[in-house]
């Protein structure tokens, strides 16, 4: 009997003292761009959201010039950093040679440097969703007056004053300090961000407040800012449930928009520079902007949850006029996309929202190569 | 004082009536009685069966969920005296939520349990968990104190008294915990906050006896305010990980009643009424970071079974069983559907029982009408609200030798889709098939005895396939999920578990060494990374060792517990993988005899010896190293 104790107790000291293995590096991958980008591009960044609640945000970074793709790159740059990236990246831009990525559920704004990805400022922002620059500020929306308004006090802790439902809000960061120095109210649960001739345009979604009594309303307005005021001079309806905003650079604002997932679809939406609203095209999953022109793709049966697949569709819009887009893809769960050139696009596909996505690289209309990327791949940016 | 006899020695089997002969024997058994100090949790017994796994949270507050040879939880019935325990909302049963105070005994059958009179539930689960309260033969009662690490004090008390032909027993338990309990966070180590539970559990039950039968009623009424720490996460100084809380107030009735009529015809009669109410609140005013959900919840269940049991003629009988039961759930959150389930389950059952051959065929059918109020909740089909399904099961028995016993079943079960998969608001899919389950498994025996010391051997291979699984797959927006019949996994397993016991003079000792192998393969997308996997949560090895030894008066006993690597996804790369853990715990106890009525045992108990940091669920860290004590006071 004293044997099988001595058995038992060296059992327990052997599996205590397991190491764990090292862990071989296959974190960089073969991607070479069949053509060299027009702009001068040097690397490419890909946030991957991860899943909420299990802390794998991470940031992929694809080398231009070398056809090199590497996994996991802040982590990799950051190794003092034994939290990682965070929980939830859901946004990403560059900005004079930094990378400014917004972790949402961290509460985070990561500063990190685009040449080496190494760490230059961790901002905090409660409930951070998208951010758009001027040449002096950072402007970030948040949705932390949905959860739980409140404000920073002057030893920067965060201080709720109200959490029944309230609107959201737009912090302003100084690009040179990292530090935040005001805000402004906007609608309910602000998601995305655009800067266009002095002016920022935030899409409001009342993504919470649609859950929430007694409304059950979703937000549908445009909050337009002015940044030299850094007041909401201009509020525009558009329609439920707003997402993504994009500048053209010609006067335009386009707003995409998620629906109800009921009886008004998800769709594209424009703001002319002379103030009217004229809707576009219906079914956007997911799209970007380049040169002026919106691509997108979205899924006709959208609203049917009990289909197996998704039957996509891409379009484009230029000067609000909607155009077929003959792009077939081929991706389980379209999430991402990106355009590098009118030639040369990225889509970012995340599987199953739980395991590792893929990035193809499509050129001329075909696939040319495919890497596994992080968990959610959504948000790019390209320095 | 402890018993350390073998539990089910093939021997004592055969004396018994052919009636009650078994032909499947429980892959795990524990008496209650027989622990030296036992854990405060069911869970924490369960945690050592082979082919078991626990997924727990933490904490004496957080969930803990049984998964029986990868069929996942939802696959596993928790039965309460014959009478299942059940979740309409999410088909997953909180282990964590049953204490050891009360119960007699904890078995747990893979396959197929198949006994004269069971209810039709217990026949259509994909393995089940029993947890049998002990029927008290005398007049008597037991005052416990047990109290230890992290703020927990766990007082109990409950009485027997017998009246005639009938038996009553009341016992009350109440538990604190804060659930402090230091983890490492990255590179720092903190405190596990807003961790902690209360919780409150007082019981009825009356046991009696009539001519040719017995029946039984519980009544029992428990609540709790606990709160959820959260997973652990980058998160921005200042901000809790969560300020979640819930609080339970779980009612429920329920009774049996066995009678034989004639030598060949008996009957069971159970029912149950339960109601359960849940209020969650994620107190955006404490944690700004969460979102806002402040929901009440109230399910309501009401179960009716017959079982009728018929021998035929000697070794060969027949059982049919008939279950109805109706599920409601209400919430008062925006769009909540109000659904309602009605069950009918029925069962067909035939038995041959010789001494050394028997074999039991089983058919079981279930089907169900789910309505819900769908006025507010766009773009839902009520189509095929009913479901049915067919789940056949065979089990043999072969005993060649005395020594030597088998046992081998095939068995098609399924698990309903629940209230959540289906009528979710933020995520839910009316056309959900339900997900099935295919077993076939063994179990060879081996048995010796050599003057004080018993050996005993057993190998049980299986094979289980999952399909139809169901799977949440979120929609274009994170805010919209929505659930797919798209899973299908394939496990390949075997456990083995190798007993010995002795008992000389004043000695008695065991020794229970078990091993777990499961290969759990993702199967479900041949053109997926992740074809191919092992499945989250799984490890392919597992096992645990147990020595309990007596001398007098005194018990000891060491518990130790492996779970190799494993992944919390089905990709199996280094940025998923938990690190493989053991831990062993070890309790000493001394009965000390006030008077010839009066008994005093003293124990303690010590688990995570070693301080062991580790995770069984991503982001959810374990308590290390805590103590309890306990006192018992027990009058007979």
């Amino acid at each position: 009997m004293k044997k099988t104790a001595w058995f038992l107790a060296a059992l327990a000291v052997v599996c205590a003292c397991q190491k764990d293995p090292e862990t071989p590096d296959d974190s960089t991958q073969e991607a070479s761009l069949p053509e060299a980008p027009a702009q001068e591009a040097r690397l490419l960044f890909l946030l991957n959201e991860g899943a909420m609640g299990t802390n794998n945000a991470s940031l992929d970074v694809l080398n231009v010039a070398q056809g090199t793709y590497v996994t996991g790159a802040f982590k990799k740059q950051n190794p003092d950093a034994g939290a990682g990236l965070g929980d939830v990246g859901n946004d990403i831009a560059v900005v004079a040679d930094e990378v400014w990525m917004v972790i949402n559920n961290s509460g985070l704004v990561e500063v990190v440097s685009a040449q080496d990805q190494k760490e230059i400022a961790a901002i905090q922002v409660a409930t951070p969703r998208n951010l758009a620059f001027d040449d002096k500020y950072a402007y970030v929306t948040s949705w932390n007056g949905a959860y739980a308004k409140g404000s920073y006090d002057e030893n920067y802790k965060y201080v709720i004053t109200d959490y029944k439902n309230p609107k959201g809000v737009v912090y302003r960061i100084n690009l040179s300090t990292k530090k935040v120095d005001g805000s402004v109210e906007v609608g309910y649960q602000p998601e995305g961000i655009a800067f266009q001739d002095g002016k920022l345009y935030v899409a409001n979604s009342g993504g919470i407040s649609s859950q929430l009594a007694p409304n059950y309303a979703y937000d549908k307005t445009l909050s337009i800012i002015d940044t030299q005021s850094f007041t909401v001079t201009k509020t525009v309806d558009v329609q439920v449930n707003l997402k993504n905003v994009y500048a053209d650079g010609k006067g335009n604002i386009y707003v995409t928009t998620l629906g109800n997932y009921a009886d008004v679809h998800s769709g594209l939406y424009m703001l002319t520079a002379d103030g009217s609203v004229k809707h576009v095209g219906d079914y956007v999953s997911m799209s970007t902007i380049l040169d002026g022109t919106v691509y997108c793709v979205g899924a006709e049966n959208e609203y049917d949850w009990a289909a197996a697949s998704k039957i996509y569709k891409a379009w484009t819009a230029k000067e609000g006029v909607k155009a077929d887009w003959n792009f077939t893809m081929d991706a389980a769960v379209p999430y991402g996309l990106f355009a590098l050139n009118p030639e040369t696009f990225f889509v970012a596909d995340a599987v199953d929202y739980w395991n590792p996505g893929k990035l193809s690289c499509y050129y001329k209309g075909k696939k040319v190569w495919t890497v596994t990327v992080g968990v959610c791949p959504g948000h790019f940016a390209i320095w | 004082m402890i018993c350390l006899q073998a539990p089910d020695s093939l021997q004592a089997s055969y004396v018994y009536a052919v009636k009650e002969l078994p032909v499947v024997r429980p892959s795990e058994e524990v008496q209650l009685s027989q622990e030296v100090a036992p854990p405060v949790l069911v869970a924490d017994i369960l945690r050592r069966f082979t082919g078991v796994q626990v997924k727990d949270y933490g904490g004496l507050g957080g969930l803990k969920t049984v998964n029986v040879r990868s069929l996942g939880s939802e696959h596993v019935g928790v039965f309460l005296d014959g009478i299942q325990v059940d979740n309409a909302q999410n088909m997953q049963v909180d282990l964590g939520r049953f204490s050891t105070e009360g119960i007699g005994q904890v078995s747990l059958y893979n396959g197929q349990k198949t006994r004269r009179l069971q209810t039709a539930k217990e026949y259509a689960s994909g393995a089940a968990v029993h947890l049998d309260s002990k029927r008290p033969v005398h007049s008597g009662g037991q005052f416990r104190v047990r109290g230890g690490s992290f703020g927990t004090i766990n007082p109990s008390a409950s009485w027997n008294q017998v009246l005639g032909r009938v038996t009553l027993r009341v016992s009350a338990e109440f538990l604190h915990s804060d659930g402090q309990y230091k983890y490492p966070c990255f590179d720092t180590t903190l405190v596990r906050e807003n961790s902690d539970i209360r919780s409150l559990r007082l019981e009825t039950q009356l046991f009696g006896s009539v001519k040719g039968g017995e029946w039984q009623l519980r009544l029992y009424a428990y609540g709790s305010e606990r709160g959820f720490p959260g997973p652990v996460i980058r998160r921005a100084l200042g901000f809790p990980f969560s300020a979640e809380r819930q609080a339970d107030q779980d009612l429920f009735i329920q009774g049996g009643w066995n009678q034989d009529w004639t030598a060949r015809y008996a009957t069971a009669v159970k029912f149950k009424y339960a109601n359960n109410y849940t209020h969650y609140n994620t107190h955006p005013e404490k944690n700004p970071m969460s979102m806002p959900w402040d929901v009440h919840y109230r399910q309501q269940s009401a179960y009716l079974s017959l079982a009728q049991s018929l021998v035929l003629c000697s070794p060969w009988s027949v059982d049919l069983s008939t279950d109805v039961q109706h599920n409601t759930l209400d919430a008062d959150s925006g769009q909540f559907v109000r659904p309602r389930r009605t069950a009918f389950t029925g069962a067909l059952a035939t038995r041959v029982v010789w001494e050394k051959f028997r074999a039991a065929a089983h058919l079981v059918y279930q089907g169900t009408w789910d309505r819900y109020d769908a006025s507010e909740a766009g773009g839902w089909s009520r189509e095929n609200s009913y479901r049915d399904a067919w789940m056949p099961s065979l089990s043999l028995f072969y005993a060649p030798w005395k020594w030597l016993e088998a046992d081998a079943f095939v068995k098609r079960s399924y698990r309903l889709p629940s209230f959540n998969d289906l009528y979710y608001t933020q995520m839910g899919n009316a056309s959900l098939r339900p997900e099935s389950a295919f077993q076939a498994g063994a179990d060879i025996r081996a048995q010796a005895a050599l003057r004080s010391w018993d050996w005993e051997l057993r190998v049980s291979p299986y094979y289980n396939r999952v399909s139809d699984k169901i799977v949440a797959i979120p929609t274009s927006s994170q805010f919209r999920w929505t659930m797919l019949n798209i899973g299908i996994v394939d496990v390949l397993g075997v456990d083995i578990k190798a007993r010995t016991g002795f008992h000389e003079g004043d000695w008695q000792g065991v020794l229970t060494l078990r091993y777990t192998f499961q290969q759990a393969l993702d199967h479900s997308d041949p053109a997926s990374l992740t074809w191919g996997n092992q499945v989250p949560y799984i490890p392919r090895h597992s096992g645990s060792g147990d020595l309990l030894l007596g001398w007098r008066k005194w018990s000891f006993c060491w518990e130790s517990t492996f779970t190799g690597e494993r992944w919390s996804r089905s990709a199996n790369i280094p940025d998923y993988r938990l690190a493989p853990w053991s831990i062993s715990d070890a309790a000493l106890s001394y009965t000390l005899d006030l008077s010839r009525r009066l008994a005093l045992d003293l124990s303690l108990r010590c688990n995570n010896l070693f301080n062991q940091r580790y995770q069984i669920v991503q982001g959810y860290p374990m308590p290390g190293f805590n103590a309890m004590l306990s006192l018992t006071l027990r009058i007979c």
